[in-house]
């Protein structure tokens, strides 16, 4: 808006200095062409043989003027006008011209003059320099009936153009926003015929989010594909193992091992199933089903699910929760899954009988905060435990796929919230920061 | 019952509908998409098991066919895509329940016990009985033997559950479904944990137990 705003004074500008010069211009040609005649006029004069014949020039030629646009006049040196229809009289601010007849009136308006010594005499030629101050009028009425209705439809078209830009700028930002969130299907607006950069920049977004979508489709054709052909065979060993499981007589032993098949299977497809899950969450796919969710109930839930299992090992799950409810944008699935692998963490890694502390903040950025009072994890593993399938040296007899806290923090970027990971004395504190809330 | 299995694995299939059939039930097994929306749709079925990949046609195109000719037979979704949004999508889709790869046949075998008998107009009751146990739903008050029994809330919600559904077995993950609204797998026994919490309020301090334990597949109450 200001742009153009600036673009139009510029405009105007501009046009002003241009007419201006044209004006200077013609008004200069204008001038000497009358000098010239002037001059040419005085050179006739001036080819007389004596004074008798210039006056009767003179008065030859004054009586074809119009005393309003030529004047012409021949003084004796005794002040004597002896010829032409106007007298040259000198006073103090200068020349003055005053035409002749029956009653003496001063010249009205400007006139251009030009005096000789001639015989004797003094002549002097005046021509009105009405012409010029015609050109002034031309000039100014061009510049009232055309230069100002232009500017003023550069104007409005500066304004109309900058409020359609801003618009178009709107837009984009928000879908933008929309692909950012998940929303690959979001395109921006090309008008058909416009070839400006917004249209381009427009353009090259829509490209950006088709590949985007593309690939994400792509991903998830491949991801349904491994699944379907790593879970097929999967699903047909857990169905051999349990018809073996169902043989009338087997032996204890036999149906031991059926059991612990059972077992692995079920735990192969934990770890795959974390896989593709990442996978999944990483490619952003779930925030596009992004909804309310109230963190003061997930947490509330998830620690009332797993409380009696933390007291079958003697231990306390101390509840810190606001007395209401606690909002941010995400998919509750996820965030319970998050609190429930954190919670899980926290029980298989710490000793039996120790506490764990579940608090959450509320506020404009809600914070959730896990605290166990195990031996925490040593400062240089702290990035390590974030990576895929990574599992501590001492954690390698205890269950678990070491997928636990990669998907915590998938699932934490995800929501675009800060996961941390502090060694307090004596313990581990998980902070999970949530962005600030939009609403 | 009358149970349509369309599944094109060739171990899966056959297993999935012998062990149907074991249970009584009458059962047909095809392979094909296209050819299990035709049966789908000229018998009439009371439960419908599809594979979401099929040839042909998939399993979920083939349900949203059917539910968009009015057909409402209960169906169960098997899948190996598991995703974030694949259960949403299965269940937008037109299925009834959706179940993910492997599975124990045991979690099926409830699943579509489960979904035949749905709990849909019901009438409205105000309390249920299994032997000398008593759920007064209106006042929210357990009774054995005479005795009242304190129930935190959500034990009286899964014993609810149980009670509605009683000579049926419920599922760990069914459990969580539809107690705590938990659609992953918790790594840890938790629902074995909140059982026995039950168990030893509703059970333990009398003769016989109530609440049985079905090896392989869940929990249910016994019928009397």
């Amino acid at each position: 808006m200001r742009q153009s705003l600036w673009l139009s004074l510029l405009f105007l500008l501009t046009s002003a200095l241009s007419l201006g010069i044209t004006y200077y211009v013609a008004k200069s040609a204008q001038q000497s062409a009358i000098e010239e005649s002037l001059i040419q006029d005085m050179a006739g004069f001036q080819a007389t043989p004596s004074a008798s014949a210039l006056a009767v020039l003179v008065r030859a030629q004054t009586s074809e003027s119009d005393p309003k646009k030529r004047l012409l006049s021949y003084r004796l040196p005794n002040g004597r006008v002896i010829a032409g229809n106007s007298a040259v009289t000198q006073q103090e601010a200068g020349f003055r011209l005053v035409v002749l007849g029956p009653e003496p009136t001063p010249v009205q308006g400007p006139f251009l003059l030009l005096s000789r010594h001639i015989h004797g005499g003094l002549m002097t030629v005046a021509e009105s320099a009405d012409p010029l101050e015609k050109l002034q009028e031309t000039f100014l009425r061009v510049f009232l009936f055309s230069l100002l209705p232009a500017i003023a439809i550069a104007v409005l078209g500066g304004v109309l153009l900058a409020r359609r830009s801003a618009r178009r700028l709107t837009e984009l930002e928000q879908v933008l926003a929309r692909l950012t969130t998940g929303d690959l299907t979001a395109r921006a607006s090309t008008p058909v015929g416009a070839t400006d950069d917004l249209n381009r920049i427009s353009t090259s977004v829509n490209r950006m989010a088709e590949a985007q979508e593309n690939s994400m489709m792509a991903l998830k054709q491949v991801s349904a594909d491994i699944a379907h052909d790593l879970k097929s065979p999967i699903q047909r060993v857990s169905v051999h193992a349990e018809r073996l499981q169902a043989i009338p007589g087997l032996p204890a032993e036999a149906k031991e091992i059926a059991a612990k098949t059972l077992a692995e299977t079920k735990g192969i497809d934990q770890t795959f199933q974390s896989l593709l899950q990442i996978a999944q969450i990483e490619g952003g796919s779930p925030a596009a089903r992004f909804q309310t969710v109230d963190l003061a109930d997930t947490a509330r839930t998830i620690a009332e699910i797993y409380e009696p299992a933390a007291e079958e090992e003697g231990r306390r799950l101390q509840l810190d929760l606001p007395e209401g409810p606690v909002f941010v944008r995400g998919d509750k699935t996820l965030i319970g899954q998050l609190l429930a692998n954190l919670l899980e963490n926290a029980l298989r890694h710490t000793p039996r009988g120790s506490d764990i502390h579940l608090s959450l903040l509320g506020g404009r950025q809600p914070q959730l905060i896990l605290r166990d009072h195990g031996s925490g994890i040593p400062q240089k593993e702290q990035v390590n435990v974030l990576r895929r399938l990574y599992r501590l040296e001492r954690s390698r007899s205890t269950p678990g796929s070491g997928l636990g806290l990669s998907l915590v923090q998938a699932i934490a970027d995800l929501h675009r919230a800060d996961l941390t990971l502090r060694t307090v004395e004596p313990g581990l504190e998980v902070q999970v920061s949530f962005p600030k809330a939009d609403v | 019952m009358k149970i349509l299995v369309v599944e094109d694995d060739k171990t899966t299939g056959p297993y999935v509908a012998a062990g149907l059939r074991e249970e009584g039930h009458t059962v047909d097994l095809l392979a094909n998409g296209r050819e299990g929306l035709v049966q789908a749709a000229a018998a009439d079925y009371d439960v419908l098991v599809l594979d979401r990949m099929l040839p042909d046609l998939d399993g979920l195109s083939l349900i949203k066919t059917l539910r968009g000719a009015g057909n409402r037979t209960p169906a169960i979704m098997l899948t190996a895509v598991s995703g974030v949004n694949d259960r949403i999508e299965g269940l937008e889709a037109g299925a009834d329940d959706y179940l993910v790869k492997p599975f124990a046949f045991g979690e099926l075998s409830a699943r579509v016990a489960a979904l035949a008998r749905r709990p849909g107009l019901q009438q409205q009751e105000t309390r249920l009985c299994v032997g000398d146990l008593e759920m007064d739903l209106v006042q929210h008050k357990v009774t054995r033997a005479g005795q009242e029994i304190p129930l935190l809330p959500r034990e009286f919600t899964l014993l609810e559950h149980l009670l509605r559904r009683k000579g049926r077995v419920q599922t760990r993950t069914m459990l969580l479904e539809a107690v705590w609204d938990i659609t992953f797998d918790p790594q840890t026994n938790v629902v074995e944990t909140h059982i026995s919490r039950l168990r030893a309020k509703v059970d333990r301090p009398f003769d016989n137990e109530l609440i049985e334990t079905v090896r392989g597949a869940g929990y249910r109450i016994a019928v009397a």
